[in-house]
């Protein structure tokens, strides 16, 4: 139900978030003096560099940084008094370049970057990780993997060395000694930085692969991988602005639909700004995305009441922000319909995320919820302990949502047909019906009507099982014939 | 002139004879003894009879500097006394600091202790090698000599080190690492020994200022 107050809080919502929108049209490009940049200690840095490490030299002196007259030091420099600071050849630097470091110049992208889902990925899980990386796993496994990705807490030691178990590391959402999240060169290899490498699928599939966020699987079975694939020579990789529609029309990449401009639609460095739906959750939910005054963003459920401006909210990493703007789900859809629209037909693209809307709310309504709903159950009851994994069926509910729900969501959401179905809901399917439901009832026993047929029974979706006599060749044969 | 002579030849009395081969065997034997002394005080041996100087021992061992394949080892002296008596004996002269802070200073045999006040005796290290040209460095290395296992390293050695003294870039090579002067956090350091002591924080600090 829509009350007045809420209606009166979206008309105060809708203009600020156009706002948000509305803003440069593509890729900045840095506006600073170059007399900011061109360290004058860069050039010893560089003679000697091109001798000890000539392979990162040689990338550098490749890119646009060195072709500009930005330096090593340009970059490295820090404050003796910065937590990393250290003495090299007689100047004070730091070996980690964080996006705050890349913000001195990059202002446009670090500002958007700091807040979104990217620059939270490791927050967002720092205190869920141990119980499956550590328990199941072991300590060494977060640096090796969950960390590569989702970033580290770099700990810098007293010896002002960076502890090996938390770096190297180039995580999306790397908390760096400066306090400033993420890592650019997550996306952005190193020391080149090629505008062409990051607009590449490849520059995401280091972490969008994979059982749990298929996103290069799904991306390569869906037309527009399709098109790329075939057409990737006229994608106009290198061109210093790159507005979809203008600057290229072969094929769209990951950065084309998430970041990319498209249109009048303005590029971003948040990722998750044009998605309406958390996609890696037990059950899905459209999101707000809650904008502070300090900049900051944060990604919240918009079934609970939007925030009002001014209110303060606690954000993932503890700290309290004040509401500046609430970007609602609806922005947010119109904000990714606009760069479909630079190649199909507007009906033609409600229509696609009226499939892609409808696929999700099924995959809460019949799985997602149920699920969760069967597990709170046996928890409550104390038929499981707290510890997570330590039962099976602890391992068969996390695959249901984490790994094959996440797979039909996404391979719906980039138009996978065999993510969706087979890679997706079949397996969502054959492990709620034939896996789930039958540990749990095993593990309800006398109470299985109360804690998980009742759950069931609740939805409509289920309903199919209470009729036993419909009979179909699907499995190769009637069944009930005669053979 | 020959008043002057008998004079001078008059001074040279049998007593002076003697006082004089007396002065001359006793400052030869003067001059052994503070080679010997040198010498002996320059050993690992006699350095780690001191337990705390055992921990600067053990990081030795650990590095090129203890073990190379050519058979060169480096002895504490090698490195941390000049070469020549005169300096050498000064070094030592100047050692007994050492000497007279580990019988009445704090417990640098702990190794808490003597964690704590590592990067105090580094920098004090490194800046004794700054004020001599790393010239101990060069008893054994010659700049013009250092070709490397890889071809850089020999057109670094020649191209890179101009207004450079070995200490400046190879610092942190044998002993435990500390960070610069210019950038060491003695906070941070404190917590670092804290952490792998397993001591409460704050317990580095009271260490430090003799409370505990």
């Amino acid at each position: 139900m829509v009350s007045f107050r809420s209606l009166a809080l979206w008309r105060l919502i809708l203009p600020l978030s156009i706002l948000v929108l509305a803003c440069p049209v593509w890729a900045a490009k840095v506006k600073l003096d170059p007399s900011h940049w061109g360290h004058p200690a860069g050039s010893a840095c560089v003679s000697c560099h091109t001798k000890s490490s000539a392979g990162l030299t040689q990338q550098w002196q490749s890119g646009a940084h060195a072709e500009a007259g930005v330096n090593c030091m340009d970059c490295h420099q820090a404050e003796r008094s910065d937590v990393d600071a250290i003495e090299h050849e007689g100047q004070t630097i730091a070996t980690i370049v964080s996006p705050k470091d890349c913000g001195r110049c990059h202002v446009k992208e670090f500002t958007e970057q700091q807040g979104s889902v990217h620059a939270e990925a490791y927050a967002i899980i720092e205190d869920r990780v141990p119980a499956l990386a550590h328990n199941i796993g072991g300590v060494p496994m977060q640096g090796a993997s969950c960390d590569q990705c989702h970033g580290s807490r770099v700990k810098v030691r007293g010896d002002g060395t960076l502890d090996p178990a938390t770096w190297p590391n180039s995580g999306i959402g790397r908390i760096n000694p400066d306090g400033s999240k993420g890592s650019c060169s997550s996306c952005h290899g190193r020391h080149r930085f090629s505008k062409a490498q990051a607009r590449e699928p490849s520059a995401c599939v280091r972490c969008h692969s994979g059982p749990d966020s298929p996103d290069k699987e799904i991306f390569e079975a869906s037309k527009h991988g399709m098109i790329y694939a075939a057409h990737r020579d006229e994608m106009n990789l290198d061109a210093a602005e790159w507005v979809a529609g203008r600057d290229y029309t072969a094929a769209p990449t990951c950065v084309t639909c998430h970041m990319g401009a498209a249109g009048k639609l303005p590029s971003t460095h948040d990722v998750g700004l044009r998605n309406v739906w958390s996609l890696n959750t037990p059950v899905s939910k459209r999101q707000l995305l809650v904008m502070f005054e300090d900049g900051h963003k944060l990604e919240i459920p918009a079934d609970v009441p939007a925030p009002r401006r001014g209110t303060e909210l606690t954000r993932v990493d503890g700290t309290v922000g004040v509401v500046k703007a609430v970007v609602p789900p609806e922005r947010r859809r119109q904000a990714m319909s606009l760069v479909c629209v630079e190649c199909h037909g507007k009906g033609f693209t409600d229509s696609f995320m009226s499939q892609f809307d409808s696929v999700v709310e099924l995959y809460n309504a019949k799985f997602g919820e149920p699920a969760r709903a069967i597990m709170d159950n046996l928890y409550r009851e104390g038929l499981l302990t707290l510890t997570p994994f330590d039962e099976p069926i602890e391992f068969v509910y996390w695959e249901l949502w984490h790994d094959e729900g996440a797979r039909a969501r996404h391979g719906v959401s980039m138009m996978s047909p065999n993510h969706a179905w087979w890679e997706g809901m079949y397996l969502v399917g054959r492990n709620f019906y034939a896996r789930f439901l039958v540990a749990a009832r095993a593990l309800a026993g006398e109470q299985a009507d109360a804690l998980v047929d009742s759950v069931l029974s609740a939805s409509e979706h289920h309903r199919w099982l209470d009729d036993p006599d419909q009979a179909s060749a699907i499995l190769g044969f009637m069944g009930g014939e005669a053979h | 002139m020959k008043g002057a002579k008998s004079s001078v030849l008059g001074f040279i009395t049998r007593h002076v004879l003697i006082a004089l081969a007396i002065g001359s065997l006793g400052g030869m034997l003067f001059m052994v003894f503070l080679i010997e002394f040198d010498h002996y005080t320059s050993t690992n041996a006699f350095c780690t009879t001191c337990h705390s100087m055992t921990y600067a021992d053990e990081s030795l061992r650990q590095t090129v500097h203890h073990d190379s394949a050519s058979g060169v080892r480096a002895s504490c002296g090698d490195c941390h006394v000049s070469e020549g008596l005169f300096a050498a004996t000064w070094d030592h002269a100047m050692g007994a600091r050492d000497l007279f802070k580990q019988l009445f200073g704090p417990d640098y045999d702990d190794p808490v202790i003597n964690a704590l006040h590592l990067p105090d005796a580094a920098f004090r290290a490194r800046a004794w090698f700054r004020a001599r040209d790393s010239a101990t460095c060069k008893r054994c290395h010659v700049q013009e000599a250092i070709l490397g296992k890889r071809v850089d390293t020999a057109a670094i050695h020649r191209e890179e080190t101009d207004g450079k003294s070995c200490i400046d870039c190879h610092y942190n090579l044998v002993h435990r690492k500390v960070p610069d002067e210019s950038t060491f956090k003695r906070e941070a350091w404190n917590r670092m020994v804290e952490e792998e002591h397993g001591l409460e924080p704050g317990t580095a600090a009271a260490l430090l200022s003799g409370r505990e």
